[in-house]
């Protein structure tokens, strides 16, 4: 019978044992029922043929109990027993039990917490209906408003009329909805009309109007959008996510139909998004307000909403029943190329070839987009793998524990042995101790999960404005941690109580075995050699990333963040038409420099270390196009000495240069050695857009600052120009009105000094300018900076984290089986020492058996750490190998842990009495 | 509480099987059956039948159900099920082997 089927019987068994009993009561009636009448027939009077059955059917109170034994519950019966009695034992040795339950606590805890974020961030879908029939249209996160053609023609970043048209196109999608990529870098600045509050910056998702039906929500008041919300000219409408009802107006009804500010635009809030929808993305800063993708325009003044050559939009369907993915795949892909075709997308000759591989992927849309899985993937591996180890190394500490218990307990089991316990109940009954002991480890790792997943999220979203994942083990996680008890405790138990049951009842009764090489077994050294080994790759795994952190955070950023802050704002928001910027700027120059210690005031679309990036082609004038381009920074007079950085020819730019003023640029080193390879002077050479024809004559170069570091320092030869902000190039056609690229968003504030209320000056100097130009992030230079170093500064630290676990608990480990083999060794030691051997040559003798285990375990582990750094070398800055001073460190470290390990014992076994040790016998 | 040694409670469920491969009977019917077919030889006590029963029943050699008797009342049939008729062949084979070695043995000098 198999394990489910005997469980199922005794399972029916127990809990139908009421009624099984009396039918077997029943059962037993009938048979003496007949009995007593075949006696009757024989001519018995009744009470004589009543007792005569009863005689011959035997003691009716002892056969029902034996065949209430046949039905199975004892099985059951007997693993309650295990259970109490492993409970029992555990309790019996409180230090055994407390070290091993922290142990795994550590181990298991460890892994659930990293658990907790592969889970969120790589298994769980949006909390909508049916997530299995969502697709997504397209495999890549190219982000936020692109012109031309994605890497390999690959599209996932969609123009409108393609999703306009594409919704009528593809039957196959029962509902087939648009998103806005790029929000969480556009906010809206928002303020709820009549109310006491000032303006403030906060997260808008623009989305088609089907949106919420393609997800299957509905509201949690109010409604939610029509199609009809979502075409030109409609009224504008919004629907406010359910956090941010909760969180700023505590679930208050008048919010319902009320009128909002948004960028300056009245906007009627007609409903509540679902509690608990958090948008179509994890994401640190998940949208307040929702509001549709026709109403772009207006609000944001974005002028690409119709412009079929610019993709801003993601876009996830719900397909019907039985629709074959690749068939539509193929379907929407040959749609794309022809439609395409008709743009200028692919206009240029050389993108004929990139013309005939345009297609999308679909994927699955359940779980939304995934920019933050994209984020956190490898690190999330990487840190799964190491979490793994450690929880290894926990299990072999454990194992060899229990392998030093089951020699004291050998008696015990002997004695069961001799009293008839068969192997297979003895082998039960320890790995049901094991797998108790798991348990309880797990249990306590919950509370290490928790505590570690709270950590791990503030370590990953350091600076975050929400952190998208919830710290508390879900089912899942909670799940996770109840099989990996369960594995784990099966793991270390195994082996002790396979060891355990071989014992020979005859020989350990026999008291008093002297030996002198009855030292721990092989195995239990060799589960020392193992930790060492792994210990020794998770200490050269931190040592390494530590070493690229401190590569990464030393590179010359040639910046100066000393006294700087950096205020992100939003002029578009805070309703500001491209005409009305240059007095602004003007303004608030003045304005900040008229607080006091302010030096410089510098105005810039974006700043240096934040993620962000503006490039275009580039063209030098009487040069052919290479297809090269550069990032360019648009920026005030000020800028450049805001942020530290040094002019080496020329000019930086000038006061003067205005938008009436002649286009001028300055140029970064990079841009000078690949565009003027011949040690040309850039000075007074112009350059532009390749397109259109007179556009190479653009901008005059008037200046070469030094290179320095923008968006991040993986960026090396980063060709870079920087123009006056409020400048147009001559061959730029476009109306001023929708020139996006003159709205400033970050302001740089020099300071003589520090200014502790820095933050609340700025906010006060931008409101007395305007009550609508709210701040949309604020932080001193130096915590920018210090932001972008956040995945690195999490894997290292985390790593290291476990680097040091996995030391301790290999120490422990090792002074556990030296500690055991000295107890086991008392009497030789004794005898040696009353013979005449030095203290030191004991001591020699125990540290020389610790040792050689390290040694072993070295010549194992560094072989696998130097093995192993390739698997990680793509998540480390500018390393190729092994540092041999990381190696040596980590070397080091694991000797005088070991070393350490070894000698409290050692010392103990030297200090031996040998008269003493030989009277204990 | 007496339970039969190891060589009887096989036998009584070699028994058993037998006496059910030749149709369905409720306990008290078998057990007259074994009394009556070995001319009384083999007294099992009535009693000890009912945790054989119940033993071979988990173990899915036989299967039982409620039913009436000729005589109009409610006793629990017991039958033989595939398993069991397989179980009854390998220790039929199993008690032949036996006891003609043990024949063997005794007629030898």
């Amino acid at each position: 019978m198999s394990w489910t089927d005997k469980f199922s019987l005794a399972w029916h068994s127990l809990f139908g044992r009421n009624q099984a009993s009396q039918e077997l009561d029943r059962e037993i009636q009938f048979h003496l029922d007949q009995q007593v009448a075949e006696n009757l027939s024989l001519g018995m009077n009744p009470h004589e043929a009543r007792t005569a059955a009863l005689r011959t059917f035997g003691n009716t109170t002892a056969l029902k109990e034996e065949a209430r034994d046949a039905w199975g519950w004892t099985w059951l019966e007997q693993l309650f027993q295990d259970f109490q009695y492993a409970l029992r034992q555990l309790g019996k040795t409180p230090g055994f039990t407390t070290t091993a339950v922290l142990t795994l606590a550590l181990g298991i805890g460890a892994n659930a917490a990293i658990f907790t974020l592969v889970h969120a961030l790589m298994m769980r879908n949006l909390p909508v209906a049916d997530p299995r029939t969502l697709v997504r249209l397209g495999d890549t996160s190219d982000c936020c408003v692109n012109g031309g053609a994605p890497d390999g023609a690959d599209f996932s970043l969609f123009s409108t009329e393609v999703y306009e048209r594409l919704k009528k196109y593809a039957p196959e999608f029962e509902q087939l909805a648009a998103m806005q990529a790029g929000f969480p870098y556009r906010p809206v600045v928002a303020r709820r009309d009549g109310a006491q509050e000032n303006a403030r910056s906060i997260m808008a998702e623009f989305v088609s109007g089907n949106y919420f039906e393609t997800f299957g929500l509905k509201a949690a008041a109010g409604r939610l959008f029509f199609d009809s919300d979502d075409v030109q000219g409609a009224p504008l409408v919004a629907v406010m996510s359910y956090a941010a009802w909760q969180r700023g107006y505590a679930g208050a009804q008048s919010v319902i139909g009320s009128t909002f500010w948004i960028n300056t635009k009245a906007v009627t809030v007609v409903g509540i998004a679902p509690a608990g929808f958090f948008g179509d993305r994890l994401s640190t800063s998940p949208p307040d307000f929702y509001l549709p993708i026709e109403t772009h325009t207006v609000i944001s003044n974005a002028p690409y909403v119709h412009d079929p050559n610019v993709g801003w939009l993601y876009m996830i369907g719900r397909v019907r029943p039985g629709t074959q993915l690749g068939a539509l795949q193929e379907k929407i892909s040959a749609a794309l190329k022809r439609w395409l075709k008709e743009t200028k997308i692919f206009a240029a000759e050389s993108d004929k070839s990139l013309s005939e591989k345009t297609h999308v992927v679909l994927t699955p849309g359940g779980a939304g987009i995934q920019d933050l899985r994209e984020q956190y993937e490898s690190n999330l591996q990487l840190l799964m793998g190491a979490s793994a180890l450690v929880l290894l190394i926990a299990c072999a500490n454990i194992a060899n524990l229990l392998l030093v218990r089951g020699m004291r307990r050998r008696v015990e089991m002997s004695v069961r042995t001799a009293l008839g316990a068969a192997r297979s109940r003895i082998v039960r009954q320890l790995l049901t101790e094991s797998v108790v002991l798991a348990g309880l480890g797990g249990v306590a790792g919950l509370a290490v999960a928790y505590l570690g997943a709270r950590l791990l999220l503030r370590l990953a979203f350091a600076g975050a404005l929400a952190i998208p994942i919830d710290p508390r083990p879900s089912l899942a996680v909670l799940g996770f941690a109840f099989v990996l008890s369960l594995l784990t405790g099966i793991l270390f138990g195994i082996a002790p109580a396979w060891m355990a049951s071989q014992t020979n009842p005859a020989d350990a009764l026999k008291s008093g075995v002297r030996g002198t090489i009855v030292g721990a077994s092989v195995l239990q050294r060799g589960l020392v050699v193992f930790q060492a080994a792994l210990s020794l790759v998770l200490l050269v795994g931190a040592g390494l990333f530590g070493q690229s952190l401190t590569k990464l955070q030393s590179t010359g950023l040639k910046l100066d963040s000393m006294n700087r802050y950096i205020a992100h704002i939003n002029p578009q928001g805070a309703g500001y038409s491209p005409r009305d910027l240059e007095p602004l700027y003007r303004t608030i120059e003045q304005r900040f420099h008229e607080l006091p210690g302010v030096s410089n005031v510098g105005i810039c679309n974006y700043t240096p270390m934040e993620e962000n990036n503006w490039s275009n082609s580039v063209q030098v004038q009487g040069q052919a196009y290479t297809g090269r381009s550069a990032s360019f920074i648009k920026a005030n007079a000020e800028y450049l000495d805001s942020v530290g950085t040094h002019v080496l020819r020329g000019r930086g730019i000038r006061m003067q240069d205005v938008s009436a003023a002649p286009t001028v640029a300055v140029v970064n080193e990079t841009f000078v050695k690949d565009f003027f390879p011949n040690g040309e002077n850039p000075i007074g050479r112009h350059f532009g857009a390749p397109d259109p024809p007179d556009a190479s004559a653009d901008y005059e170069i008037v200046g070469v600052v030094e290179d320095t570091v923008y968006t991040t320092v993986r960026w090396a030869d980063h060709r870079m120009y920087f123009v006056p902000i409020t400048e147009r190039p001559h061959s730029d056609k476009e109306p001023i009105d929708q020139d996006l690229s003159l709205y400033a968003g970050a302001l740089v504030l020099q300071t003589k000094g520090p200014v502790n209320n820095m933050e609340e000056l700025t906010r006060k100097t931008l409101a007395d300018i305007n009550p609508n130009l709210a701040l949309v992030k604020f932080q001193t230079f130096d915590q920018q900076i210090a932001d972008r170093f956040n995945h690195d500064r999490m894997v290292a630290q985390l790593t290291s984290l476990f680097a040091v676990l996995a030391l301790l608990l290999a120490t422990i480990g090792l002074y556990g089986v030296t500690a055991y083999t000295v107890a086991r060794r008392t009497s030789e030691i004794g005898i040696r020492m009353a013979l005449g051997a030095h203290p030191t040559r004991v001591l020699g003798l125990i540290l020389r058996g610790a040792m050689g285990q390290t040694l072993i375990g070295l010549a194992i582990g560094i072989p696998a750490a130097i093995a192993s750094a390739r698997f990680v070398q793509s998540q480390l800055y500018e390393i190729k190998q092994v540092n041999p001073v990381v190696m040596l460190i980590a070397i080091l470290a694991l000797g005088l842990a070991s070393l350490l390990a070894g000698m409290i014992p050692a010392t103990g076994a030297a200090s031996t009495e040998p008269a003493q040790t030989l009277r204990a016998e | 509480m007496g339970k039969p040694s190891d060589l009887v409670q096989g036998t009584l469920d070699l028994l058993i099987l037998r006496v059910l491969s030749l149709g369905p009977q409720h306990g008290w019917a078998i057990a007259k059956r074994i009394q009556q077919v070995s001319n009384h030889v083999l007294q099992v006590q009535q009693g000890s039948l009912y945790p054989a029963l119940h033993r071979l029943e988990q173990k899915r050699w036989i299967t039982s159900k409620w039913d009436q008797t000729e005589t109009g009342r409610d006793a629990k049939f017991y039958f033989l099920t595939s398993a069991g008729k397989a179980q009854l062949e390998i220790e039929t084979a199993n008690w032949s082997r036996l006891s003609a070695a043990i024949n063997l043995v005794l007629e030898t000098e």
